[in-house]
């Protein structure tokens, strides 16, 4: 047996052994009804359980239910969102009829968490849930977009214009620099791949595996943040976790759900530019303040004249209305064998930049079977096919050079009626080159629970998450110069990956008397991801891409694959890439005393192929509490209060977020001959003592539920440090082998928060209910022990540096004091805070912060019989944005040629002018001691990034029970929802949310905030239809 | 019988998981080996070592880096179409970022460091041991040789040479090392090449010189030395690689960056379509015949390089392809491969050091120059008499050298090599030799890295 199917062959033998041990018994059938207890009205829904046993039903509309239940059976559970559970005796009935009591559904309501789920209110550690109807609310470019002001300390920044793009998501904060910081995603227990830079960096903004994800597959999303919830992760809960969980099957008649969205996308938020006519006015300002005489110089190889006739408005001529067209037919029926949950959904999702969308083609299939009162098989299978039909954008061009180098005084097209070549030209790059990023993904998962006594649970599950990507690109005859208008150039970069994960759980419950009750859990795990992709790339002259001619691919592809293979000796023609193994062994106790006090201990041994030989296997405990003080008897008098609980963790957990294989030396055989001979190269040095950053994780809260449960919220505080942080810049660049990734352990990071989220029901009536709510969180963050200078990290996309004493990814620059009025120089203070004509980057200071000082959102809901309003606005306040765009677009009408914002009219033009911004100049080495135009980072650039954002507005009406009835449906809801309506900044260079062009996981935890040419978010609109049959 | 399958099924199941546990945890990336797994034969020496010649080639480095920060730094350009880097490098000053600086200095110390790892893996030499000992000494020579030429203030900037230099890297270490004196570094340099000559063949492998002979060891001897101001020996080494007879100079002055077709080429990395195709940053930077390259010559210098009508040399300039700038037509092809070292430059190097050295070597001067013009000139018109004097001789011989030399990177280091001669300060920009702003700013990585590394000063040319 190969030794890497030896963990998956240990669970299929598992497994087989389970299903042997299914038995049958005998049965009788409980009968009966749940009323609400305020108003005795029949309640629909509710689930009716036989304690200890996975057999359940659901009432029917009038709250009648019929459960077959073993002879063994003593007792039902009857649960239901919004009501306090009940347990009730059926010991010598047949007959259970019963009120249940509303309740503050938030601590009724069952929270997954990692192997198993809770009940809210016996959770120890900090978990922020989003449902999926919470989630669903707007036409996000990709999931974790829809999350934005949902959660506290949960901060999303969302994706740029183009569609599908990803968000950054961070949650408590950032505390790593190389390694990723972002979060583990796990959906339905597989951890999946969430990596941007599975390709690399390529054309700018890259490909984001979560877009693939189907939102309306989602039944809940948990968000992990501290070590009482992400302990059990071990050397991957650092960053918090998040637990997708897709919809199942729910108990009843088979429940038809139609709905679909149309609308139209646009840019929330564009920067402004001058025309040609100004530009050029513009340009020859500089020119002439600079003492030279005559017309200026006019780039692209133009006459004055001719520039002067041209006024390109290339942002025009790129955008357009996106259209939004989504359609989604799901069933959801269950017996008391079979429950199933099956999902269709198309959706097309334009941007505003013309030819980009994304496409999502996703089917799900859940289905629950329980052949016996203790076994339940589970299958959870999902295909999503994302088509992501890129644009260039950023640095890669396209939208980014609309912004950037096109300028007005560019024509698109000659007057020979061919296009313009000689600057910038989106419209031919938009036009002559198409690209398709097409993600297949299919995840599938197996379990078998099997209550093998009483309170004893066996749970094994399988899963595969099977992806094939292509990467199609076709240059046009016209756009690689070939006479011959079919000769374009067809290539496709395919990758297909395998990520097998698999696990066994054991999960004892034992009750010593009335007052405590232990939970113990003890757990395997095994993952293994693999990913290939051809050592060559296929491609061939063709006259369109190979997403519309398959065929000629594969004829292409299986030509190059002979070729190697017929070579004397055969060539291999794939390679295995980022392929990494985790193995775990984690374990969990949690222990409860009078259902007051709470305690949980968890543990995991993690070990990793993506650590060095040196540091293979990690240890990572964590133990939290919580003691609910409203159940003591002394509170009894505080009417007021419903619930209070106050919770504390510490844990350590690991930040495993790098990529696979880097510990290893990379000395390599050289692909290329040189004079004839083979060559080896070194690629990189290797490291095999490379370990998991380390995170040591506090956490305390206070939860409440007061005033008849109208008011309810938490508070929490967590402390984190993060040390052994994961490093590669900052070796000697004279050193000859170049960086290593390596751990400093001399670095300490830290984050340290509040959070606090409200939920009000203003008015809570049959008819007419009102809830405000909200978030606010404050991190702050600070790199307390840091052993290298400050411009370790710098250069490329990274504007920011890491300095002892500072937040993570300060802006470290020359503060520009003003104007002065006499010359129209500008003035700089030095490091001193003394005034200077001259530029200097020794005046360089901390002068900012990329994170913000607090972040959230607030949201309010309004209903009235069957109409709905309701709305989210996020927020953030403090931090800075770096517009490293409007630096070169300040100069734009100096030699560096971009296209003028038209903020930085406000500009020095002749003596005695009070300006915010210099006299223009058509070299910026005229500022005196400015190096050049790349090195004129200074505060004249550097933004307050607060905002206020109307994220949601949504009007709805939903049908009448009555009108209903009579047309034989469940529901109807038609609706209206647009997003990032509005937006209140400061920031005058367009959208104050930026996710720029990454590089790589450290540009995304040092330069978020920091622009280069990105493009403004989207502002959607759209008309939705929910019927319910 | 429950309990019975469970224990059963953990008892497998433990012993798999925790068995398999290190087996399961081994994934190797494919195609990377360790250096123990790469270097086993004498054969695996020697590919290493010839990988390094790619890296020689790379654009970043002898590929195009060198020669455009060089020009940068000279006097033949207009300035004002340079943005960014290349700006502050045209301007001579040259700060503490820039990734087109910093590239090159990563890449120069790569080769450095690849010739490091080669002499520690002698041991499995045998046969070959001479050429692979002898190959990586000279490219380490080289390494910091275009170093410390670029980062350092020239040899002679101080009587005894103790002005700070590079960081000397003669094994490998992947920590901080400061800066040598300018002397240890030249004194390392030769030794390497002395060694190098020492150890290397005559002739090349498969009859071209695109792999490092005695020759070419002697030929950057003959530079090192030339730029030392050091003329007895820059002479003596000029004259073996010349009286070798190994290498005639081009009859067609296009044949120098050419497919194979240069027969003056005492080093070149071969461009090999489909394998290794090096210069692509000489193109980018300098080609005139696909676009409006920023390189573009002053009305001054243009006007000194086309005034003789009969200079066949004037092929390698246009005023026309692009109306209105003077541009390099040098590297107007898409494949040629890239000279280190070739004849003109040694030849240009004897006449000049004859000259130097007095009497007894100054007809060998006057020949060589001649030679050079008549190549030039079509002719004999503009040659210089057997009787001209040493100054003639060398002035005529500063003169062709920067006209045989224009866009590979040799005007900035005359101007410096003839300041520290003879404090003559020839930059027509009108800086003197020795301001800050003639050597490059080393990268900031290097100060953050270690806080005790010693940056250049900055700025000071104008």
């Amino acid at each position: 047996m190969n030794r890497r199917q030896l963990p998956g062959a240990c669970m299929f033998t598992i497994l087989l052994l389970l299903l042997s041990c299914i038995s049958y018994a005998q049965q009788r059938t409980i009968r009966g009804t749940v009323t609400n207890a305020n108003d005795q009205a029949g309640i629909a829904g509710v689930t009716v359980t036989v304690k200890g046993t996975t057999v359940a039903t659901s009432t029917g509309q009038d709250g009648s239910f019929s459960i077959n239940v073993p002879a063994s059976a003593t007792t039902l559970v009857f649960t239901s969102v919004g009501y306090a559970a009940r347990e009730q005796s059926i010991a010598g009935t047949s007959i259970v009829d019963l009120t249940l009591t509303p309740a503050d559904a938030s601590l009724e309501e069952v929270v997954v968490i990692g192997y198993g789920t809770q009940r809210r209110k016996d959770v120890t550690g900090a978990i922020s849930k989003v449902t999926g109807e919470n989630l669903n609310t707007i036409p996000a470019p990709s999931f974790e977009a829809a999350l934005q002001g949902k959660a506290p300390g949960v901060q999303i920044i969302q994706g740029n214009g183009l569609a599908g793009s990803g968000s950054v998501v961070r949650i408590r904060g950032v505390g790593s620099v190389t390694a990723g910081g972002d979060p583990l995603y796990v959906l339905d227990g597989i951890p999946i791949t969430s990596d941007q830079f599975i390709r690399g960096n390529s054309g700018a903004m890259n490909q984001n595996p979560l877009a693939s994800i189907n939102p309306a597959d989602i039944e809940s999303i948990e968000i992990l943040k501290d070590a009482g919830a992400t302990g059990i992760y071990g050397s991957r809960g650092a960053n918090g976790v998040i637990l997708i969980t897709t919809k199942r099957g729910k108990t009843g008649k088979p429940k038809f759900n139609y709905s679909n969205r149309l609308g139209a996308a646009t840019a929330a938020l564009k920067p402004e530019f001058v025309n040609s006519t100004e530009w050029l006015q513009l340009r020859q300002e500089g020119w002439a303040n600079d003492g030279r005489t005559g017309l200026a110089d006019v780039p692209g190889g133009l006459t004055y004249a001719q520039a002067a006739s041209n006024n390109t408005d290339w942002w025009k001529e790129l955008t357009s209305t996106g259209f939004i067209n989504e359609h989604n037919l799901s069933m959801s029926q269950g017996t008391k064998k079979l429950r199933s949950f099956v999902n269709l959904t198309y959706g097309s999702y334009e941007g505003y930049i013309k030819s980009n969308s994304f496409e999502r083609l996703s089917a799900r299939a859940n289905i629950d079977y329980m052949p016996a009162d203790n076994v339940k098989i589970s299958l959870t299978t999902g295909y999503n096919r994302g088509n992501n039909h890129r644009v260039s954008a950023a640095w890669d061009g396209g939208i980014g050079d609309a912004l950037s180098s096109a300028l007005p005084i560019f024509p698109v097209y000659t007057q020979e009626n061919n296009y313009f070549m000689n600057g910038a030209n989106p419209v031919r790059k938009i036009q002559e080159t198409k690209r398709r990023e097409i993600d297949n993904r299919f995840i599938g998962g197996l379990s078998f629970e099997w209550q093998v006594i009483k309170n004893l649970y066996v749970r094994a599950n399988g899963s595969i998450e099977y992806t094939t990507a292509f990467d199609d690109i076709f240059e046009s005859a016209n756009w690689i110069n070939q006479p011959n208008k079919d000769s374009g150039y067809a290539k496709r970069n395919p990758y297909w990956g395998t990520n097998k994960n698999g696990n066994v759980t054991v999960n004892y419950l034992k009750k010593f008397g009335n007052n405590h009750s232990f939970n113990f859990l003890l757990g395997t795990e095994a993952q293994e991801y693999v990913r290939k992709k051809y050592r060559f790339e296929i491609g061939d002259f063709a006259s369109e891409g190979y997403w519309n001619n398959v065929g000629d691919y594969r004829k292409r592809r299986d030509q190059l694959v002979r070729d190697r293979r017929n070579q004397n000796p055969p060539q291999p023609t794939e390679i295995a890439e980022g392929e990494y193994t985790f193995n775990s062994f984690f374990g969990r106790i949690n222990y409860s005393y009078k259902e007051r006090y709470a305690f949980q201990v968890t543990a995991r041994m993690d070990g990793s192929s993506k650590f060095g030989q040196n540091n293979r296997h990690g240890f990572f405990p964590a133990a939290s509490a919580a003691w609910t003080i409203s159940e003591e008897k002394f509170m009894e008098k505080y009417e007021f209060i419903n619930f209070l609980k106050l919770r504390a963790s510490y844990g350590v957990v690991g930040n495993a977020n790098i990529a696979a294989g880097r510990y290893y030396p990379n000395f390599a055989i050289g692909g290329v001959n040189y004079n004839g001979s083979p060559t080896a190269y070194l690629n990189s040095y290797g490291n095999p003592d490379l370990k998991w950053e380390r995170l040591n994780n506090i956490d305390a809260a206070v939860e409440f539920s007061l005033f008849n449960s109208r008011l309810t919220g938490e508070v929490a505080y967590y402390h984190k440090i993060t040390t052994s942080t994961i490093m590669e810049p900052g070796l000697s660049l004279s050193n000859g082998v170049g960086n290593v990734l390596r751990n400093l352990y001399n670095s300490k990071i830290l984050n340290e928060g509040y959070e606090l989220s409200l939920n009000y029901k203003v008015i809570n009536k049959k008819d007419f209910t009102w809830s405000i709510g909200g978030n606010i969180s404050k991190n702050y963050n600070e790199v307390l022990d840091w052993e290298l200078g400050p411009d370790v990290v710098s250069g490329g996309t990274n504007d920011t540096r890491i300095v002892k004493g500072l937040p993570i990814g300060v802006n470290y620059l020359v503060r520009y004091h003003g104007v002065d009025p006499s010359d129209g120089l500008p003035i700089w203070l030095d490091k001193d805070g003394k005034q200077t004509k001259t530029f200097s980057l020794d005046h360089r200071v901390y002068a900012g912060s990329v994170m913000p000082d607090y972040m959230g959102g607030f949201n309010t809901a309004l209903q009235y019989k069957g109409f709905e309003l309701s709305s989210l606005f996020t927020f953030v306040v403090g931090g800075n944005i770096y517009d490293n765009s409007g630096k070169y677009q300040f100069l734009g009408t100096s030699k560096k040629n971009w296209n003028f914002r038209r903020d930085f009219l406000d500009r020095w033009t002749e003596p005695g002018d009070i300006a915010k911004y210099p006299r223009l100049t058509y070299d910026a080495a005229l500022y005196p001691g400015v190096p050049s135009e790349d090195q004129f980072n200074s505060t004249m650039f550097l933004h307050d990034a607060s905002y206020l954002r109307m994220r949601e507005l949504t009007i709805g009406y939903r049908v009448p029970q009555n009108m209903l009835r009579k047309w034989k449906l469940n529901m109807v809801r038609v609706y209206v929802t647009g997003s990032n309506l509005l937006t209140f900044t400061k920031y005058s260079g367009g959208d104050p949310e930026i996710t720029r062009d990454f590089e790589n996981p450290q540009d995304r935890n040092l330069s978020p905030n920091i622009t280069y040419l990105t493009a403004p978010t989207q502002r959607t609109v759209v008309f939705g239809l929910n019927v319910g049959f | 019988m429950k309990s019975f399958l469970l224990k059963t099924s953990l008892a497998l199941m433990i012993p798999l998981m925790l068995g398999s546990c290190s087996k399961f945890l081994e994934r190797p990336p494919e195609g990377q080996l360790t250096e123990e797994e790469l270097f086993k034969t004498e054969d695996d020496v020697v590919a290493f070592t010839n990988g390094i010649y790619t890296l020689v080639g790379d654009n970043a480095f002898m590929g195009g880096r060198k020669q455009l920060l060089s020009e940068l730094l000279g006097d033949e350009y207009r300035g004002e179409f340079f943005t960014g880097d290349y700006a502050e490098i045209y301007r001579r000053a040259n700060s503490i970022f820039g990734g087109t600086r910093d590239d090159f200095y990563r890449k120069a110390y790569d080769v450095a460091g690849r010739s490091n790892i080669v002499l520690s893996h002698l041991d499995l030499a045998s046969t070959r041991k001479n050429e692979i000992e002898g190959t990586a000494k000279f490219f380490r020579a080289i390494a910091h040789f275009e170093v410390v030429r670029m980062f350092a203030q020239p040899w002679g900037f101080t009587n005894d040479n103790s002005h700070p230099g590079v960081p000397l890297r003669t094994e490998l270490n992947l920590g901080s090392v400061n800066r040598s004196t300018v002397k240890e570094v030249y004194d390392q340099v030769i030794a390497d090449l002395k060694a190098a000559d020492d150890l290397l063949p005559e002739a090349p492998a498969n009859a071209k010189y695109y792999s490092v002979t005695k020759w070419a060891a002697r030929a950057y001897l003959a530079k090192v030395y030339f730029q030392q101001n050091d003329f007895t020996n820059a002479f003596k080494y000029a004259d073996e690689v010349i009286k070798s007879n190994r290498f005639l100079l081009d009859t067609d002055l296009d044949q120098r960056y050419s497919l194979g077709g240069s027969t003056e080429g005492i080093l070149s990395i071969e461009y090999s379509i489909n394998f290794y195709m090096p210069g692509g940053e000489l193109k980018g930077a300098f080609r005139s015949d696909v676009g409006l390259p920023n390189f573009r010559f002053t009305d001054q210098y243009f006007g000194i390089a086309t005034a003789r009508g009969a200079d066949k040399r004037r092929e390698w300039y246009t005023n026309t392809l692009q109306p209105g700038f003077n541009l390099l037509t040098k590297y107007n092809k898409n494949e040629f491969d890239v000279p280190l070292v070739h004849l003109t430059e040694i030849q240009l190097i004897r006449a000049e050091s004859a000259a130097e050295t007095g009497a007894a070597n100054l007809a060998t001067g006057i020949s060589d120059i001649n030679a050079i013009m008549t190549r030039a000139y079509g002719g004999t018109a503009f040659n210089l008499p057997s009787s001209a004097n040493a100054a003639l001789v060398i002035s005529t011989t500063r003169t062709e050298r920067e006209l045989e030399l224009v866009g590979e990177g040799n005007r900035v280091q005359e101007i410096k090599r003839i300041g520290a001669r003879s404090g003559a300060n020839i930059d027509r920009r009108g800086s003197v030799w020795n301001c800050n702003g003639m050597i490059l700013q080393f990268p900031k990585g290097e100060q953050d890295a270690f806080p005790g590394f010693v940056m250049n000063a900055e700025g000071g040319c104008f």
